[in-house]
């Protein structure tokens, strides 16, 4: 049998039914009775809610939160002291705090219909003042987003490592300030959710467009008072996550609610103007950074204040707090340095609630860390690779404890970088700089490295102390009655290829053919209890349970050939279907026949625990993986239009023990593309009220295929020496470089002319406003 | 409600369409083929994408009434006798989708793309598929697919 284990380049099982059209998505669901919700929606960021009109004909169609009286507000606390918590009315009740939060639900035979009957539902608002900004929000006289709290934090943190001594050795001082803009996540399937209450089983499902299903049950049990034992979440084939479906939605309460009162199914599907306008959820940062470097371009210190814009309210598991928090501790990246001081602001404003998007609030500390370096290079008159080798953490050190106590499991940073260097041949790029370039546009060339946090375990999640903290991650395994095997596990897989890459991790323990194992997940019915999948966790903690579950089973199918074969257990070798024992061979076809089907074969004292096994895992440390990668972008920008072209892209990463490397290669491209979005393209502008500036697909730009370069991705293959199989998380990381990358490159190409450019996305307008003011300034100068 | 009455993936259909239903929704709703997704309401992202007397047409920028008489084919055509086309055979090979809710509209574009011009190279599949948005892959591996099922197709 060829490989089809841990490293085989095997194409997925899952695409089959993707390339026929048979993908079934929660709108491809087709249930008898089912009818659809369209939400009237706020359409102003803060305001009194004096009255809600319903017309009278609408009775029964159309509920407010005065319907839902019993409902309880979803709240996200944290542990954090000083945290401020929120209640998140499901339908508003009082008070509007964003552009697109619910105010009514009306159900009808058709989206349309329901559409036309939302139309017709009068609110009578009193305008508040908006907070449409986060510095603002911090400033005393600010409107207030929840007015008992007396100012719009919903938490400050503080950590201090004797910063003042970095000041007094330091022979240079650079300070930055840094934002990036607010972003929508933009899965190309929006959300989306069916509910149906069956009286016969007394028992609510839904059918959520969803990442953690299991997660859902508990938020939808919390809200609704009712037993987790009556409530089935099945999340199906889903459209797309990347930390947009990592919630519970108030819509899914408001559906959960209406068929429970209802009697029959109600869906709801949401439209790209709804993600747009009511869900521009992530990103938005601002950072003020000093760094104090002596004057080889050794670091002796990071001095940061971070504001954090979280939006109205704390959302459900995640909080409001998860980013400025992991703000504090990871800003010190890949580097090693003595001295640290970081002040955060979580801060409320009138938009829709913060979630973190694919790598997190790693995007943001990247860019504003990996800026700061280049900006110290420039002061020192240094090369960035050089100021860049001169601080990262050294493989001597590993396992490295870090100056905020991360735990960096293993791995050569300085070779990333160097392999990247070589790769990109930055002397080469040096040589045609000084030449120039024949079409007038000057080039530059940026690197950014990090390093990402992935499958983070109870020790990590239990201080923040947020509505879910990851445990022992389970899987089933159970071997059918025809040697097939079925894997169960509560995480969800959608696009990450998890029904493939974890039938690779059973074959690899079992021997069992790829084509006889079945991976099973989104049902809350059937799989075992997770958190589900965020945080590039999934191939760690899944892959753990899945291969401790095997070898559990692989234990009992020995037992069973052994007692046939008339050997010890010990002595059954499992490969390509079968158990070899000394004398004889059984397949595992067999075993489980005779298990199941001819227990009368069997001997008495056969070990009576069967073919299904259910088993926990977490790594021998929970503090998380670290895997890490360095990025070089080499672009020309034409300094008249501010146009930006990538000419080449390379990637060096190191995701220890691949799994299916074709799998990664494509986790990458997908991620790193996504940072190209967040980089040059992507941003959700507010206005003054708040008032959201785009809403279709031509205002808010996702790159497309014309946009995005090629990338030349390179590994390394530094083994985790906690987890199984040496596995590391490696979903998120793409999507964390490429905004440094790209905006070190502009800066280095914009260096002759003395622009310098400190917000994502970096768009032609700011780069030709940076080349104006740079060149205003030097007139002024002169 | 008007009757319409279509040629969809080689078998003739009649159906009734309300005058405000576009035809990707038609094909979803009143024809049950879900393979065609909508992902934007405005025509930017293109996995609505079928066939339409030949034509690479956004489903979502027609009125079902407007299909009246037309032969479409959507993604659950494609493949004949079980058989993937060779398309959807360089989709998978070369692992150009992830969570696969952009995948039918890049194929059914790609088809057409390949189909006009035999010797695509990246740059003209890289414009061609401008309509068409992917948030997984980056867009890298639908380059190569596109690529390899252009030769496949041109045999």
């Amino acid at each position: 049998m060829k490989k089809q284990g841990v490293g085989a380049r095997l194409i997925r099982k899952e695409d089959d039914r993707y390339m026929r059209g048979r993908g079934e998505f929660v709108g491809d669901i087709r249930l008898a009775g089912m009818q659809d919700a369209a939400f009237v929606r706020s359409p102003l960021a803060h305001a009194r809610i004096k009255s809600i009109k319903v017309p009278d004909d609408l009775a029964g169609c159309v509920f407010t939160a005065a319907d839902l009286d019993e409902v309880k507000p979803i709240t996200a606390v944290t542990a954090l002291p000083g945290f401020k918590p929120s209640d998140q009315p499901v339908l508003a009740r009082g008070k509007v705090r964003h552009v697109g939060e619910l105010v009514a639900i009306c159900i009808a035979p058709d989206r349309a219909e329901a559409e036309d009957m939302a139309a017709r539902v009068e609110i009578d608002f009193d305008a508040l003042p908006a907070v449409h900004d986060m510095l603002m929000a911090r400033e005393k006289d600010s409107a207030l987003v929840h007015d008992h709290w007396g100012d719009n934090i919903f938490l400050e943190t503080l950590v201090d490592d004797d910063m003042k001594a970095a000041a007094g050795e330091a022979a240079v001082k650079v300070t930055r300030a840094f934002s990036t803009a607010r972003q929508c996540m933009s899965p190309i399937e929006g959300r989306g959710a069916i509910a149906h209450w069956d009286g016969r089983l007394e028992q609510l499902t839904v059918h959520s467009s969803t990442q953690m299903p299991h997660i859902v049950r508990s938020g939808l049990s919390e809200c609704l008072g009712i037993d987790h034992g009556a409530i089935r979440v099945i999340a199906p084939d889903v459209g797309g996550g990347f930390g947009y479906k990592g919630i519970l939605l108030p819509e899914e309460v408001c559906l959960a609610w209406a068929a429970m009162h209802l009697g029959h199914l109600v869906r709801w599907l949401e439209d790209r103007r709804e993600n747009l306008t009511a869900s521009a959820n992530c990103r938005e940062h601002h950072y003020v950074v000093t760094a104090y470097a002596d004057k080889e371009g050794k670091l002796l210190g990071i001095d940061a204040e971070a504001t954090v814009d979280s939006g109205a309210y704390s959302a459900y598991p995640f909080s409001a707090c998860l980013e400025a928090a992991q703000v504090a501790s990871i800003l010190p990246g890949v580097y090693d340095f003595p001295h640290y001081r970081c002040h955060t602001f979580s801060a409320a404003t009138n938009k829709a609630p913060i979630l973190p998007y694919r790598g997190v609030a790693r995007t943001g500390v990247c860019f504003a860390m990996e800026l700061m370096i280049d900006a110290v290079a420039r002061e020192l008159d240094m090369e960035p690779t050089d100021v860049r080798m001169k601080n990262l953490v050294r493989p001597e050190q590993m396992p490295f404890d870090n100056i905020t106590n991360k735990h960096f499991d293993s791995g050569d940073y300085p070779e990333a970088l160097r392999r990247t260097v070589e790769a990109i041949d930055l002397t080469a790029v040096r040589q045609r700089q000084k030449k120039g370039e024949s079409d007038g546009r000057v080039i530059g060339v940026g690197f950014a490295m990090y390093c990402e946090q992935a499958a983070h375990g109870t020790s990590v999640y239990a201080g923040w102390g947020i509505p879910m903290v990851p445990g022992h991650e389970q899987a089933n395994a159970r071997l059918t009655p025809d040697g097939g095997l079925e894997i169960r596990i509560g995480a969800h897989s959608h696009g990450q290829g998890l029904e493939t890459t974890l039938s690779q991790v059973a074959n690899e323990v079992l021997g069992i053919a790829h084509d006889k194992i079945k991976v099973v997940h989104g049902d809350t019915a059937f799989t075992p209890y997770s958190t589900g999948t965020w945080g590039s966790r999934c191939m760690v903690m899944s892959g753990g349970a899945v291969a401790e579950a095997c070898d559990q089973l692989a234990e009992r199918a020995r037992g069973i050939a052994a007692k046939m074969l008339q050997c010890k257990p010990t002595d059954i070798t499992l490969k390509d279907n079968r158990a070899i024992g000394p004398s004889g061979e059984l397949t595992i076809e067999e075993i489980a026949y005779i298990w199941y089907r001819r227990p009368q074969d069997l001997p008495p004292d056969v070990n009576p625990s069967g073919l299904e096994v259910t088993a926990g895992y977490k790594p021998e440390r929970d503090s998380g993986t670290f895997s890490y990668a360095a990025h070089a972008a080499l672009l020309a920008v034409d300094t008249l239009t501010g146009e930006v072209e990538i000419l080449d892209y390379v990637i060096v990463e190191d995701g220890g023990v691949l799994v299916n490397p074709m799998i990664v290669d494509g986790q990458i491209f997908g991620g790193a593309a996504q940072g190209v979005g967040t980089a040059l393209y992507e941003e959700m502008r507010f206005d003054a009220d708040a008032q959201p500036l785009a809403s279709t697909l031509s205002d808010y730009l996702l790159p497309g295929p014309a946009e995005i370069p090629s990338i030349r991705v390179f590994h390394m293959e530094t083994p985790s020496p906690y987890t199984r199989f040496g596995v590391k998380g490696i979903g998120e990381g793409g999507a964390i470089a490429p905004p440094a990358a790209i905006t070190n490159a502009i800066n280095d190409a914009l260096k002759p002319m003395g622009a310098e450019l400190t917000m994502s996305p970096v768009t032609p307008r700011r780069i030709v406003e940076a080349i104006v003011a740079a060149r205003s300034e030097k007139e002024t100068a002169a | 409600m008007p009757t319409i009455s279509l040629t969809v993936n080689g078998k003739p259909v009649s159906a009734e369409a309300d005058t405000r239903q576009l035809l990707s929704v038609f094909l979803r709703e009143q024809l049950g083929l879900t393979g065609t997704h909508i992902g934007c309401d405005t025509s930017q992202c293109g996995v609505c994408v079928i066939h339409v007397d030949g034509k690479a047409v956004k489903s979502c920028t027609m009125l079902a009434l407007q299909a009246d008489g037309a032969d479409v084919t959507t993604i659950e055509g494609l493949a004949s006798e079980g058989e993937m086309h060779p398309m959807q055979e360089a989709f998978r090979d070369h692992h150009a989708l992830q969570c696969g809710f952009c995948t039918p509209g890049m194929v059914m574009m790609s088809v057409v793309l390949a189909r006009d011009n035999p010797d695509l190279d990246d740059d003209a599949i890289r414009h061609g598929l401008e309509g068409n948005l992917c948030r997984c892959t980056g867009y890298q591996n639908i380059i190569h697919a596109v690529r390899a099922g252009a030769k496949a197709m041109k045999g």
